[in-house]
């Protein structure tokens, strides 16, 4: 089975600041792959750039150099309207808080993407209930945000990241604020997704929990890529373990 | 320290601030032109239609005081609303409940005073030009005239303090029955309330019901009198508070239940604004809708008032031009006149007890009166009629009054043949009239001939109550109903002024927790002209709906000026256009200031 690319990023350089300014380099030349299918994380302290690499690859950041291609799509080149189309079909985003508008019912949340692309209301109702069940989300559709628990929001954030069928899923630590159970139970739900699905992922986090549950994990350093860990066919508790071992080192 | 704070929290707060300081200023500026117009001896003691005018300006700012006091508690429990977090934390920081309350007293009042200030500043600037216009259109020369007038100033300072210190005892009240936890998260307490389909079915049918009834009473003023407005003031206010309570919020409900219009773009999202903002908005949606309906009430009053004048002018006298005794000046005017639809010459003798008029002249061209409706009030049926001879010759001395000067109007008429009238020793009188098809086109030359026939007549110099022609008639009317147009003109934009600066101040201190909103549907990938376009159509609601309703209100509501005017609805278009623009205006600088706050941190690295 071909593994196409889902993200190739070629050398990629930010900059801060004016040329004439104090500047501050924030990514100083990364440069990796994320095959379709692949659950890749990206693990860094705070300041190590991963922030600044998950906005240039989801598009809200540009780079000073390099190259960025989403399903073989250069997304430095992609201005306005036609940056906004690229986000709506192409990405999907969890986020730390979330981010889901309560005065909309968590049905509605996950409406938006397809009515966004004008898709017929028969079609909406048809997605939405099948990943619905997916995540186990069906019974609290009617639901607004205040009404839901941590876990079940970013439940229904995934839901909403997954419903227009992305070429991959970004999440910028999306169990940061879930207690451990719903933390737990969230990425085993992605690492479900991922199997049987194929949804590719790319997860930035500090947690090492978090990532342990990635097939492949890239350690960010200072703006450059710093070391790689493959899971391989070790046990989650293995490589957690190994996770564990690698930060010990790394970060200083 | 405190102050420290309390001054960073001002300074926060600038934009907001700045808006509700601009309302004060206007309010402050026209409250103070009122009060230097209708107080000032040198303008008022000069001149009686002047002193007509001064009359209606010290109604008009007793109203806009009223207006003006509900303004400031709105506006300033607002403001206080969005500082009770710093007031929370100043208390969770160990500052006495007092402390605070002298705080927020101080902050008030040095706003409050500063607006005044600054707006009476203006004021006394506008003064001065509107007195001038106002001169102009009156056709009148004060030679000592000063816009700056102390007494209208102390007026308006006291007023004004007066109000704010009412508003900082309201706020200190408000606030410190408020728990200081409430008051750290004010803006995290979920707004949703259940709905309760029953009581919104009640509301809905009572807010049509007391609309009608207010309706009802406005539109017979004329039988329910005082009591009548007093309902309708009661009533149409419960009703539009129902109407936003209930009405627009199962309006919205039905618009979202029809999914092809909820699956398009972001209408959903618009829609979920909207039903929250509405019920979030409901007292200040409604306190629009009356303010927008008075203000409107108001220009378009004024601007009616307007244009009676030469209605008014019109059912006093049959004739445009009327010349006792015409001066070789007067005649050689005449030829200035336009559009001259009819002139006669009669011939008059007159000694002590009788005026003699000549019969065959007043056959050939009869004399013209005006025929009012049964009523006996101005209104529509009022007309022209062409009185026939054997009328004249019952010796109805009123028929004749309008081509007599005063001292002949008390005396008997006789119609006599050419001969009879030829024996009669005294002196030949020449009295011609004039009829043309507009008299406020050939206002100027009717002006000189009026000054002609005060030369001619000195009499009517002596006592002009006594004069009956249009001309003089134009001129109270005008003194009166200017005054009137002045009046409504700036009452309607001072309410305009205040209404939309409140709506707007809502609209844009809730922009702050719409940012994350906005930011995330940028990140989701919505386009930025679908986000302006939701802006655009959820701000828009909100200046429509009460818009509407004011309208309504207005177009009722001017039922009740059937009585005082002629036409109340005649060139409505005028004022509505008017008003409509400038209420437009502050729709655009919303949305434009609203955008910018709400849509700053959604164009990503571009």
């Amino acid at each position: 089975m071909d593994t196409p690319t889902v993200v190739s990023v070629k050398d990629v350089q930010k900059t801060y600041g004016k040329a004439n300014e104090k500047q501050y380099t924030a990514l100083k030349g990364v440069t990796f792959d994320v095959q379709r299918g692949e659950f890749v994380g990206i693990m860094g302290a705070s300041g190590s750039g991963k922030t600044t690499l998950l906005n240039i690859l989801s598009t809200l950041d540009k780079p000073t150099a390099g190259e960025v291609k989403i399903n073989d799509q250069e997304i430095s080149r992609l201005k306005g309207n036609a940056l906004a189309d690229f986000r709506a079909q192409e990405i999907g985003f969890m986020f730390q808080d979330f981010n889901l508008l309560e005065n909309l019912t968590a049905y509605e949340n996950m409406a938006l993407p397809l009515t966004l692309q004008n898709v017929t209301g028969k079609k909406v109702r048809e997605k939405i209930t099948t990943i619905a069940k997916t995540l186990s989300i069906d019974a609290i559709l009617n639901k607004y945000p205040t009404e839901l628990s941590g876990g079940q929001k970013q439940r229904v954030a995934a839901a909403r990241a997954l419903v227009h069928n992305p070429a991959i899923l970004f999440g910028d630590e999306p169990t940061g604020a879930l207690d451990s159970k719903s933390a737990r139970e969230l990425l085993d739900t992605m690492a479900q997704l991922n199997e049987e699905q194929r949804v590719s992922i790319l997860l930035v986090t500090h947690d090492p929990f978090s990532a342990s549950y990635c097939q492949r994990i890239l350690f960010i350093k200072d703006g450059q890529i710093g070391q790689e860990l493959v899971r391989g066919d070790k046990t989650r508790e293995a490589f957690y373990q190994e996770v564990l071992d690698t930060l010990g080192t790394f970060n200083h | 320290m405190l102050w420290k704070l309390s001054l960073t929290g001002i300074k926060g707060r600038f934009k907001d601030y700045l808006v509700l300081f601009s309302g004060l200023i206007m309010s402050s500026a026209i409250f103070y032109m009122f009060e230097a117009l209708a107080t000032n001896k040198d303008f008022v003691t000069s001149n009686s239609p002047i002193g007509m005018a001064a009359i209606v300006f010290q109604i008009g700012s007793v109203l806009l005081g009223i207006i003006t006091l509900v303004y400031i508690i709105y506006a300033n429990s607002f403001l206080m609303s969005m500082r009770r977090r710093d007031y929370g934390m100043f208390m969770m920081l160990g500052a006495k409940g007092r402390k605070i309350a002298q705080l927020i007293a101080a902050e008030t009042l040095v706003i409050g005073t500063a607006a005044t200030l600054i707006g009476t500043a203006i004021g006394i600037g506008l003064t001065q030009v509107v007195s001038q216009f106002l001169l102009s259109r009156l056709d009148m020369h004060i030679k000592h005239f000063s816009p700056l007038y102390l007494p209208a100033v102390i007026t308006t300072l006291i007023f004004f303090i007066v109000l704010f210190i009412i508003a900082a005892v309201i706020n200190q009240y408000q606030l410190l029955k408020t728990p200081v936890l409430q008051l750290l998260h004010d803006d995290q307490q979920p707004n949703r309330i259940k709905e309760n389909k029953v009581t919104r079915l009640i509301q809905i049918v009572l807010g049509l019901v007391f609309l009608a009834v207010g309706y009802y009473m406005m539109i017979a003023i004329a039988t329910f009198q005082v009591m009548g407005l007093v309902i309708a003031l009661v009533t149409i206010v419960l009703g539009t508070y129902f109407l936003f309570n209930a009405f627009f919020g199962w309006l919205l409900m039905l618009l979202k239940r029809n999914e092809k219009l909820r699956n398009k773009g972001l209408n959903n999202f618009t829609l979920a604004q909207l039903s929250f903002r509405i019920k979030d908005y409901t007292k200040m949606l409604a306190l629009v809708a009356m303010l927008f309906a008075l203000a409107l009430g108001a220009i378009t009053v004024g601007i009616g008032y307007q244009n009676e004048i030469p209605k008014i002018a019109d059912s006093a006298s049959a004739y445009d031009v009327v010349l006792n005794q015409p001066t070789q000046k007067a005649l050689t005017l005449t030829k200035d006149l336009k559009g001259v639809k009819q002139t006669a010459t009669y011939q008059v003798k007159e000694d002590a007890k009788t005026v003699y008029y000549r019969t065959a002249q007043l056959k050939q061209t009869p004399l013209l009166t005006m025929e009012y409706g049964k009523t006996g009030s101005v209104s529509t049926e009022t007309k022209v009629r062409q009185v026939p001879l054997r009328e004249l010759q019952t010796g109805d001395t009123y028929l004749f009054r309008s081509i007599q000067v005063p001292s002949q109007t008390a005396k008997a008429v006789k119609l006599v043949s050419n001969e009879v009238f030829a024996q009669i020793a005294a002196p030949t009188k020449v009295v011609k009239t004039y009829d043309v098809q507009d008299f406020s086109a050939n206002l100027p030359v009717i002006k000189k001939l009026y000054q002609e026939q005060l030369k001619a007549n000195p009499e009517l110099k002596a006592n002009p109550e006594a004069d009956s022609s249009k001309y003089v008639s134009y001129k109270m009317a005008n003194g009166v109903f200017s005054g009137l147009e002045f009046m409504g003109f700036f009452l309607g934009i001072a309410f305009l002024a205040m209404l939309a600066s409140c709506l707007m101040f809502k609209i844009l201190s809730g922009a702050a927790s719409d940012v994350k909103r906005y930011t995330m549907l940028a990140k989701i990938g919505v386009r930025q002209s679908l986000l302006k376009q939701s802006i655009a159509k959820e701000i828009g609601a909100l200046f429509l709906l009460p818009g509407i309703v004011g309208v309504v209100h207005v177009l009722f509501g001017l039922q009740m000026f059937k009585e005082l005017m002629i036409d109340p609805y005649n060139q409505i278009w005028i004022p509505f256009s008017i008003f409509i623009v400038l209420y437009a205006v502050y729709y655009v600088v919303t949305t434009w200031l609203y955008r910018g706050i709400v849509l700053k941190e959604t164009k990503f690295g571009e």
